[in-house]
């Protein structure tokens, strides 16, 4: 939770990908409140408005729900949940730019495949 | 319970200040005003608080009349950017005393949020004003918007002269107190990157007219830097507003704003980046200094 923000993706965003990177490293435990948006908008300095959309979002994916009067809690299998969207979107969002600057560079997919073969994990 | 402005026309001996402003600030949000010097920015908002007459035009708050409505103006608070020098009168009075005659006339003033905020300042307010630093005074503007406690509360440049903690300080303050209070505030300021993320809605005043007037991350979505080869990025462009063009050789860079449903020609080769707020106000009202530099 204490990233810092850029400017390169709308500040929502952030927040909700901040969240699930927490909830990814067990930062934040399954059935454990997070943080209100009050506590976000001062702790980044940002509009409530712009911190309650971020969880919006992640309450629309049932990663976080609320409990009435009391606040926002880590959903029971939201890691799994969020594990399985970011390696479904892994592809696209980190291969895809990978093999576009390997084609103007000319590297061939072969090259490629060893620099990955030899690179530890 | 809006505050609504309808064509407020403002003319200085003969000069139009302001031209067909209209505008409606919802209960409950955070506005930035942003514009240059000169835009108009402080004659706007001492026109919505009713401390100085449009020449044409009303404003309005839930219906009523501001002008001279003493129901309506308990609502309003403009902290002014204060100016302590020698004709000014303010000079000599000492800081405490600024604030005394602050708390009489704000009736809701609240008292342990002053000692609280001269604390946090740490400012001497047994000085007379005229001693005060540029970054004092504005503390001052700071703890009278704050300690008034007006449901639609207006700061004009409240972090002039503020070093970068107390700029932060600044922000977080106004965030707990709009938490606290849901109150309205409308904020002025040159430092636009810093007050970016914290203003609900943005306005931007030009030249006396108003150019945008929104969601501020809808606005800023709005807009991208494309660059690449000139052909390319004037191809990839075609038909979509763009402003502030810069060329260097063969290579291009121009600023977009995109209108619903409309989207930049992916097909060619070239750089789409997203801009802040701060590049986009520049692109968008910084075009004419720029040509004349």
């Amino acid at each position: 939770m204490n990233e810092r923000l850029t400017e390169q993706k709308s500040i929502y965003l952030q927040i909700s990908e901040m969240i699930e990177t927490d909830i990814l490293r067990e930062i934040l435990l399954e059935e454990e409140q997070v943080p209100s948006t009050n506590e976000l908008a001062k702790l980044y300095t940002i509009n409530p408005a712009t911190a309650a959309k971020g969880v919006g979002l992640l309450v629309d994916e049932d990663i976080l729900y609320k409990r009435r009067g009391i606040g926002m809690f880590v959903s029971k299998g939201a890691r799994e949940k969020i594990l399985a969207k970011r390696r479904a979107a892994f592809a696209e969002n980190h291969i895809a730019p990978l093999l576009a600057e390997a084609r103007s560079l000319g590297i061939s997919k072969e090259e490629l495949l060893n620099m990955i073969g030899e690179s530890s994990i | 319970m809006s505050l609504i402005c309808e064509n407020i026309v403002k003319t200085y001996s003969g000069k139009e200040v302001l031209r067909q402003v209209s505008l409606e600030l919802q209960p409950g949000k955070i506005y930035g005003l942003i514009g240059r010097n000169g835009a108009g920015k402080t004659t706007l908002l001492s026109i919505l608080t009713a401390q100085n007459p449009a020449t044409q035009g009303t404003v309005s708050l839930d219906g009523q009349p501001v002008w001279e409505n003493r129901a309506s103006l308990k609502q309003l608070c403009f902290s002014r950017e204060l100016n302590a020098n020698a004709e000014s009168g303010l000079a000599s009075m000492k800081a405490k005393e600024y604030l005394r005659i602050a708390a009489t006339y704000y009736e809701g003033w609240d008292k342990d949020l002053e000692k609280r905020l001269i604390q946090l300042f740490a400012l001497d307010v047994k000085k007379k004003m005229g001693k005060l630093s540029k970054g004092m005074l504005s503390m001052i503007t700071i703890i009278v918007a704050l300690c008034a406690k007006a449901p639609y509360t207006f700061l004009d440049e409240p972090v002039a002269g503020l070093d970068v903690v107390a700029r932060e300080q600044f922000y977080r303050l106004l965030l707990e107190e709009y938490a606290a209070t849901g109150r309205t505030f409308l904020i002025s300021t040159h430092i636009i990157e810093e007050a970016a993320d914290v203003l609900e809605d943005v306005i931007i005043l030009h030249e006396g007219k108003i150019l945008v007037t929104g969601n501020t991350q809808a606005f800023v979505d709005s807009a991208c830097h494309v660059s690449g080869r000139a052909e390319e990025v004037d191809a990839a462009v075609a038909g979509l507003e763009t402003h502030y063009p810069e060329t260097i050789g063969r290579s291009k860079g121009v600023t977009v704003f995109l209108k619903p449903g409309q989207s930049i020609d992916g097909s060619r080769d070239v750089s789409i980046q997203p801009v802040n707020l701060q590049r986009a106000f520049v692109a968008l009202c910084g075009e004419e200094a720029r040509h004349e530099a």
